[in-house]
């Protein structure tokens, strides 16, 4: 491009002699290894999961090494770093990232690097539990890899459950027999008429608002590929079940009592404190139980049936995921630890046997991603649940987010209806339809600009 | 008179105020930014337990006499509880002592009252509580440490380090260094490059001078929110994202405003000087280097002096144009820090915040009448 | 040419190269290429594709650009206001004849200058909603009418006036100037009125105000600019550019920025910027406009 020499040319003149010295341009690595950057999104007690993985695959080979560092707000800063053109190598995200960096052409595709292995892609993926492979998939392409998935199951207090009178070994079976016993679940002070314990709250923790729709037999996008919120009866469902929790309980009694609230996973979830009784949660509740609550008797089950929709038992699969940068200096090394990452010792007696994909969901207390689990990971897994989630990560009914490059600003809108509802802002008509027509409007402008992407690059 | 100086004094206190909270709450230890009502002095509490006595942390208050004992049945079994004396009676609890009414306490030892097999059952009555006045200076390190990307369990050394590469090894001094690199080059760019143009516009007479100088004052109405987009594709094709370069070398090629701040102060210099030189044979160059620079510098410190303060505290520009750790500046740092670490560590924040401040305060200190007459000109002649 | 005439253009030209390359780099070409990718679908990693005015039409269309604006308008319309008669009267006490006006100045100052990163995280601080500063010295207050003061950054009624509030600790910038100009207005206007009976308020009104109306117009211009383009504040105490709580402090730039760095939408927001760029000139006309019926020129 002409304008861009122009500029090489002039300004880099002018500043030859100081860049090399300030600018902190990369020093050429001492040890002769091929260094491959890596952010992940994870900190605290889940990152140093990934990082024994890192340790192993350097330890496995003498040619690469992995550098590991834990990044926060990790989509925005990777997306910027890559417009930039100094992104890292490779990027530890969640698998709802991968359609939107796809379509900013922002991530590299992985079928050639399969090619080269001598798999196809489908067989790839054939190495996935069924319930997560569709989150891979996205115009024929694979443009990232699971590195732990989880599914979402209803984790009721057993001993909440013995309080109040209810069998501890019947979670709800269904959306009626949830609501009937979150009722009976939930304590109100006599006097002041202030909560003290909840049976069960849409709310906390509210990670899957975007599946409620599909729980009520709506999925998010129609037969013809439209957003599917407004006239959907299951998504007004949905949204008149958020909103009649706030009318049973009463909007100011709910937010003063989750005021005090913070992070699902943490010393304060309501889940571990005991304020309430059921709620969707992930695997790795497990550990802050084991940490924060220790002796907390829970059993976990799919989300309760809602009559009229599809019987199999319902839960959401998510994953995180892993994927190359675009100007990544080295995608063919990066290429080879997601590799590893996606591989294990089938044949694992003891923990140290474990390898990969099992060493960080076993350190994450996750169940494995992979068809074929190694005894050890089977046996003596922390999480006493691990094999419901491996048998709800293969329901039929295993939901999961739509692959499309507008998700995130779908589940933003999706989120702010659902909160709308459920703070009386707007009847669920209302919201539905403001949601619809932002989300529609967005997803044919995004369709619009793909399409002329793919022109001006057929052009060319 | 008096109205004034109670109002001066409120308005002292409101505005000063913050500040000093920022300082208390960055020598407190983390229990006692969390105490309602607020705790104002950084304290330490002694008590004798087990007959030493030793520093001790306050845990909540007990209001009557108790029990404390073990739970030896039911899910919550091996836990250790502290109960109404009437549950002594019970069978699901092993008594252990009595306690008094007082404040729970924790020795430095971290050891819990209802932590399984800990001994520090300890409840003190109010009376027997010492407490000293005492600054946790040791709160600095840890969070410039944090600030680097340790983590608290890392620097107390009870888990290994997660991050590796080169990136997990920058840190504060780093990150100090980027910041004063940008600082001083960004500074050296202004004053040297807005004193050459301005003179040129100010002492030399060519054609379409007027004309440039006029479209220069306009660029100022530019918000930076037109020029960023494209700047960030310029700064990307000279493969400057990711490096400091973005920060400071602009700074180098001039900038409006201070073109303009120099140039009024230029015009005020007598003319003579300059003919007089010329006269003498000197070229342009040696009167600006050897005549007007010298006689300049007041002006020429207020424009060091902004830059350096708009170079120390720019966020968006380090947000946008540096991509990985080893190139951060302060600014950025901590706002990485505040969003790995979202929740309670306020002494730690507000200790790398105070860091941060601190360069501009001790800055201010020495500068404050060039910083006064400064901004007082650019307004009055604005 | 003359020779002359020619050696002087090389001279000038010779002292203003840098900035004739600086203008054009940073400056000239940025604006042309912001308005040509305002007309295009770009995304910085793919060629921009000329779409005319779709951008455009599309914003007008967008309840969060309108949202956005809303936001920005509000936060403006009261931090500018009541920033210039905090610092006003900030500085008209500083004006008189007092001790220790060299600290109380510097005090007032001082917060001008703090980073405004750290400022944020003290303010988030004092924002707290449970264990802030703000609220316990608020309490009783509130309790007054039988209320409980808000959780500030946490409620979208409150998020706007709290960053209000904070802008307000920052006056210090002007307050200087201001007090520049009130030192600039002659003694002896004030002697003869009150030798002709004004009071203090008609002092202030007939002889303050209008000597010090450059003044006020300049930190009027200025604090429109600022408050238009206000950013790290929300950013950071907000965590991230989504402006929480429910898109209260959702401001303009936040909203620009998003889009242009984390959606790569960059035709998308050089439309933004142009409008922004358009608000911000009709505005400093309105203001020079009003200005220029009341303000005074002495010299």
């Amino acid at each position: 491009m002409k304008r861009r020499t122009f500029l090489k040319g002039s300004l880099g003149a002018a500043l030859a002699l100081s860049s090399p010295l300030l600018s902190g341009c990369r020093k050429a690595t001492s040890d002769g290894r091929i260094h491959v950057t890596y952010w992940e999104k994870w900190g605290g007690n889940e990152a140093p999961a990934m990082r024994a993985v890192v340790d192993q695959f350097n330890a496995s080979q003498d040619r690469i090494t992995v550098d590991f560092l834990s990044v926060s707000q990790i989509d925005r800063k990777v997306t910027i770093a890559i417009a930039g053109g100094d992104p890292p190598d490779i990027a530890g995200l969640w698998s709802y990232n991968l359609a939107a960096l796809a379509d900013m052409d922002a991530i590299l595709p992985l079928g050639e690097f399969m090619a080269a292995e001598g798999v196809s892609r489908e067989e790839w993926l054939q190495r996935y539990t069924s319930g997560l492979t569709p989150l891979f998939r996205y115009h024929g392409e694979v443009f990232g890899l699971p590195s732990t998935p989880f599914a979402s199951a209803l984790h009721w207090n057993k001993t909440m459950f013995r309080q109040a009178g209810l069998d501890p070994e019947w979670p709800p079976g269904t959306v009626e027999e949830l609501d009937e016993m979150a009722r009976q679940l939930t304590r109100k002070d006599p006097h002041t008429g202030q909560l003290s314990q909840l049976g069960f709250l849409p709310s906390e923790p509210g990670y899957w608002t975007w599946a409620f729709g599909p729980w009520f037999g709506a999925p998010l996008f129609n037969a013809a590929g439209a957003v599917n919120l407004a006239h959907a009866p299951g998504q007004l469902a949905a949204m008149r079940w958020v909103r009649q929790y706030t009318e049973e309980f009463g909007l100011d009694a709910t937010r003063r009592f989750t005021s005090g609230f913070s992070g699902a996973s943490t010393q304060q979830s309501p889940f571990l404190t005991g304020k309430i009784a059921m709620m969707f949660q992930g695997p790795w509740i497990n550990r802050s139980i084991r940490l924060y609550a220790p002796g907390l008797d829970y059993g976990v089950s799919p989300w309760p049936h809602v009559p009229g929709t599809n019987p199999a038992p319902f839960v959401t699969v998510d994953s995180d995921a892993v994927a190359i940068c675009r100007g990544s200096r080295h995608p063919e090394a990066a290429w080879e630890f997601i590799k590893f990452l996606s591989s294990s010792n089938p044949a694992a007696e003891t923990e140290s046997d474990l390898r990969g994909m099992e060493t960080v969901c076993f350190l994450q207390e996750k169940p494995s991603p992979l068809r074929v689990w190694s005894p050890y990971f089977t046996n003596h897994h922390p999480n006493p649940y691990v094999g419901k989630f491996r048998e709800f990560m293969a329901s039929p009914n295993a939901t999961t987010t739509p692959v499309v490059g507008i998700w995130q600003e779908y589940a933003r809108e999706l989120e702010h209806a659902t909160n709308d509802v459920r703070l009386l802002k707007a009847t669920p008509e209302e919201a539905l339809n403001y949601a619809q027509q932002r989300v529609q409007r967005s997803w044919v402008r995004h369709q619009k600009s793909m399409e002329r992407q793919a022109g001006a690059a057929a052009k060319v | 008179m008096l109205p004034v100086y109670a109002a001066l004094i409120a308005g002292a206190v409101l505005f000063s105020f913050p500040l000093l909270w920022l300082v208390l709450t960055a020598l407190k230890p983390i229990e006692q930014t969390m105490v309602f009502p607020p705790q104002f002095v950084p304290k330490a509490y002694y008590a004798e337990v087990e007959g030493r006595k030793v520093e001790v942390v306050l845990g909540p208050k007990v209001e009557e006499p108790s029990s404390w004992g073990e739970v030896i049945a039911g899910p919550q079994a091996g836990s250790r509880v502290l109960v109404s004396p009437d549950a002594k009676a019970d069978p699901n609890f092993r008594w252990i002592k009595d306690v008094p009414a007082g404040w729970r306490v924790v020795t430095e030892r971290g050891e819990k009252l209802s932590a399984p097999g800990s001994g520090a059952a300890d409840v003190v009555p109010p009376e027997a509580i010492e407490s000293r006045v005492k600054l946790r200076w040791g709160n600095f390190p840890t969070a410039l440490a944090m600030m680097g990307g340790r983590s608290l369990e890392e620097l107390e050394g009870t888990a290994p380090s997660v991050n590796s590469g080169e990136d997990a090894r920058a840190g504060f001094p780093l990150f100090l260094a980027n910041t004063v690199i940008v600082c001083v080059l960004g500074v050296l760019g202004a004053v040297f490059a807005n004193a050459i143009i301005a003179y040129g516009f100010a002492r030399l007479r060519w054609p379409g001078r007027d004309a440039l100088f006029a479209v220069t004052i306009a660029t100022m109405m530019i918000p930076a929110a037109v020029l960023m987009v494209p700047l960030y594709g310029v700064f990307k094709s000279l493969g400057w994202i990711g490096t400091l370069l973005p920060l400071w070398a602009p700074a180098w090629f001039g900038s409006a405003f201070n073109i303009f701040l120099l140039r009024q102060f230029f015009r005020t210099l007598p003319e003579d000087i300059s003919e007089a030189a010329r006269i003498d044979g000197c070229s342009e160059w040696r009167i600006f280097w050897n005549i007007i620079l010298p006689l300049s510098t007041p002006a020429l410190a207020v424009v060091a002096l902004f830059h350096f303060l708009f170079a120390w505290n720019d966020f968006m520009g380090p947000l946008m144009y540096l991509t990985n750790k080893r190139s951060f500046t302060l600014a950025l740092a901590l706002q990485e820090y505040q969003s790995q670490h979202t929740g309670v560590q306020w002494q730690y924040l507000m200790a790398a915040s105070a860091v941060t401040i601190l360069p501009i305060i001790v800055l201010f200190f020495f500068a404050q009448k060039t910083f006064i007459r400064g901004i007082a000109t650019t307004g009055g002649k604005g | 040419m003359k020779p002359r005439s020619l050696q002087q253009a090389f001279t000038g030209f010779g002292f203003i190269g840098l900035w004739i390359i600086g203008l054009g780099v940073f400056t000239v070409y940025p604006v042309l290429a912001s308005l040509y990718y305002s007309f295009c679908d770009y995304s910085i990693l793919q060629k921009p594709v000329w779409i005319g005015w779709e951008n455009y039409h599309n914003l007008v269309r967008d309840d969060l650009f309108w949202k956005s604006l809303w936001n920005t308008l509000f936060f403006a319309a009261f931090s500018v206001p009541l920033g210039l008669v905090v610092s006003l009267a900030l500085a008209l006490l500083l004006n008189c004849e007092v001790r220790g006006r060299a600290i109380f100045r510097t005090l007032f100052f001082l917060p001008s200058i703090v980073p405004i990163v750290a400022s944020s995280m003290l303010w988030l601080w004092i924002f707290n909603g449970e264990h802030g500063i703000l609220n316990y010295a608020l309490t009783p207050v509130f309790q007054l009418w039988g209320g409980m003061p808000p959780a500030w950054l946490g409620d979208p009624a409150w998020a706007k006036p709290a960053l209000i509030l904070m802008s307000l600790w920052g006056v210090g910038n002007s307050m200087i100037i201001y007090l520049a100009g009130l030192q600039g207005v002659p003694k002896e206007l004030y002697e003869s009125a009150t030798i002709d009976g004004a009071g203090a308020w008609s002092r202030f009104w007939n002889i303050t105000l209008p000597m010090i109306s450059p003044v006020i117009y300049f930190n009027l211009v200025m604090g429109i600019i600022g408050a238009l383009q206000v950013f790290t504040q929300a950013f950071i105490m907000a965590g991230g550019p989504a402006g929480n709580p429910s898109r209260s402090t959702l401001f303009y730039s936040l909203y620009l920025f998003s889009t242009a760095f984390y959606d790569l939408r960059m035709g998308y927001a050089s439309a933004m910027a142009w409008i922004l760029f358009l608000i911000i000139a009709l505005l400093t006309w309105l203001a020079t406009r009003a200005a220029g019926r009341n303000i005074h020129y002495s010299n």
